[in-house]
């Protein structure tokens, strides 16, 4: 009997070492990814979305957003990489979970994917307030837009509206340009431009407002024009990606199966850009494209090959870095041409581009400047959409030793001539002096 | 008048010059000589740096160092030398040649770990 349990703990061993490595430095998609819902019937409504995801490989785990069972975290470990909350009305989630817990969640480098809504709860507005997006403070207002809404049947008070105007990014929208505009019914936001983290993916058109569509204008609208966004995208500094769309229903079956024409173009698509712009960002908060990582800095004087303690001043040394992009299953290597490393010490002295051989090996060489002290090797590297690359080295540099400074100076050479010469006559006076009458 | 008279005087001065200094022993005028050398080599240090600039300043220090302090040194030996200087009457001029010697050569050492 004791043998057995010893036999069965001896095999499940190995078995919870599989288990850890779902989410990890080596692996960084998301794998296990909670879902809260308002009721279930979102989760039938919006299938074709969830199964998209499912079929990329995420393990979803519905739940109600009251649920009283509801935890993120068990033991100090989360339970889950990454959340997604279409839950626009809930007004207090279940069991220990409050505004606080999802804000560290996202503060320990997991994503965030919020669908806010017309109607709209406090609760929600908050999570996004403190992402950097800010809600219409009216919860019963849509974007409305005369002359970019989606033409249909019924005649709509134009709170159905098709935007294309997407952020040009090939790492957060993908490569294949995105045709049909986006259907999108919902509330409007609005980001503050000098935050440079929080990024607009989908704007409305110049002409959109967020208003109240069944109560009368009585002061002019807060949220006008292209300062609307639609969908916007935080990347924190610790790398984790929050999106947040200002309507639910556009994830939905409907919507990504319904065509769509523009008022004002005559130009019907049978489909929707809904499906292909949101599975195209969802590939992106999750980590699958734009996730870079920087590994094995190496440093050494040109013809060496060991990394020395410490240089010296007017040395030369070459400097390389391998940086690689997560393509979701593997790394693959990284290529451009702007990576740049500084020689730093409270401020850049050599800023050099690194040239690359394609295969994500960046190196450069350069030589040391005539100045002292303790340098650092730094690498700054923030680009749109892409994770942020922040390395840092440090060297100490040092003056030349008493025996390596130069010799026989060709510019001083009257000055060694004229006290060899002085020498010289020293002798000769000396032999003339002593042997003259 | 007064032209003439002017360079009569100056010309009877550099004659009566040039006869006291006739008079000098001969050793004192090898030295003298000696001294003038040093000078002059100093002079055309000092306008090479003048021309070229002070890029290895040890070395130009140096090398002017050397001949304003041979020059110093051989200053010196004159003055303890001579024999009309009554100060230095009971002084040997060996002695006198002894330190200037040791001197010189303190002078050249210093001068050759400076010069770099």
């Amino acid at each position: 009997m004791l043998r057995k349990l010893l036999w069965i703990l001896l095999i499940s061993f190995p078995l919870f070492a599989i288990l850890c490595a779902s989410f990890s430095e080596e692996n960084p998609t998301d794998r296990r990814v909670l879902v809260l819902l308002d009721d279930f019937a979102i989760k039938s409504s919006h299938s074709l979305y969830f199964k998209s995801l499912e079929s990329r490989g995420f393990d979803l785990d519905f739940k109600l957003a009251d649920d009283p069972k509801l935890a993120l975290q068990r033991y100090g470990q989360y339970l889950y990489d990454a959340a997604i909350l279409f839950c626009p009305t809930v007004e207090r989630f279940g069991g220990s979970i409050d505004v606080a817990s999802f804000l560290d969640f996202v503060d320990s480098g997991h994503d965030l994917i919020i669908a806010a809504d017309a109607s709209g709860s406090e609760l929600i507005r908050e999570i996004a307030v403190e992402c950097g997006v800010d809600f219409d403070e009216d919860p019963a207002a849509f974007v409305i837009d005369h002359t970019s809404y989606a033409v249909s049947e019924t005649e709509g008070d134009h709170t159905l509206i098709a935007s294309d105007d997407f952020i040009q990014s090939e790492v957060v929208l993908g490569s294949k340009k995105i045709e049909a505009p986006v259907l999108f019914k919902g509330i409007g936001h609005s980001i503050n431009p000098a935050n440079n983290l929080v990024l607009k993916v989908l704007s409305a058109s110049p002409a959109a407002y967020s208003a109240n569509p069944n109560s009368k204008l009585s002061t002019p609208p807060s949220l006008t024009g292209s300062a609307i966004s639609l969908v916007s995208v935080v990347q924190a500094r610790n790398n984790a990606r929050v999106l947040i769309s200002g309507s639910l229903s556009m994830f939905s079956n409907w919507f990504f199966r319904s065509g769509v024409q523009k008022a004002g173009s005559t130009t019907k698509y049978e489909k929707c850009g809904n499906e292909q712009f949101l599975t195209e960002l969802s590939k992106w908060v999750f980590h699958e494209r734009g996730h870079l990582k920087a590994v094995n800095v190496r440093h050494h004087k040109v013809g060496e090959v060991d990394e020395p303690s410490i240089y010296r001043i007017k040395d030369d040394l070459d400097y390389s870095v391998e940086v690689y992009e997560w393509s979701g299953t593997s790394w693959e290597p990284y290529v451009a041409d702007d990576l740049q490393v500084q020689f730093y010490m409270m401020s850049p002295y050599v800023l050099k581009t690194l040239s690359t051989d394609q295969k994500g090996r960046y190196y450069t060489s350069f030589k040391v400047p005539d100045v002292y002290g303790v340098f650092q090797f730094k690498v700054e590297y923030q680009r749109l959409g892409y994770t942020s690359l922040s390395l840092s080295k440090q060297i100490p540099v040092r003056p030349f030793r008493h025996n390596e400074y130069e010799r026989f100076i060709p510019a001083a050479y009257p000055y060694y001539g004229a006290s060899f010469s002085m020498m010289a006559g020293f002798f000769i006076f000396t032999m003339v002096y002593l042997y003259t009458k | 008048m007064g032209r003439s008279a002017t360079t009569k005087d100056a010309q009877a001065l550099f004659h009566s010059l040039r006869t006291a200094y006739a008079a000098t022993p001969n050793n004192l005028k090898i030295i003298d000589l000696y001294i003038v050398f040093a000078v002059v080599t100093a002079v055309i240090q000092v306008v090479y740096m003048a021309i070229v600039g002070s890029f290895p300043f040890n070395s130009f220090l140096s090398g002017v160092l050397s001949c304003v302090g041979t020059a110093v040194l051989a200053v010196s030996l004159r003055i303890q030398v001579n024999k009309e200087n009554k100060e230095f009457k009971d002084l040997p001029p060996e002695r006198a040649f002894a330190d200037f010697v040791l001197c010189n050569l303190v002078l050249h050492l210093v001068i050759m770990n400076f010069l770099g």
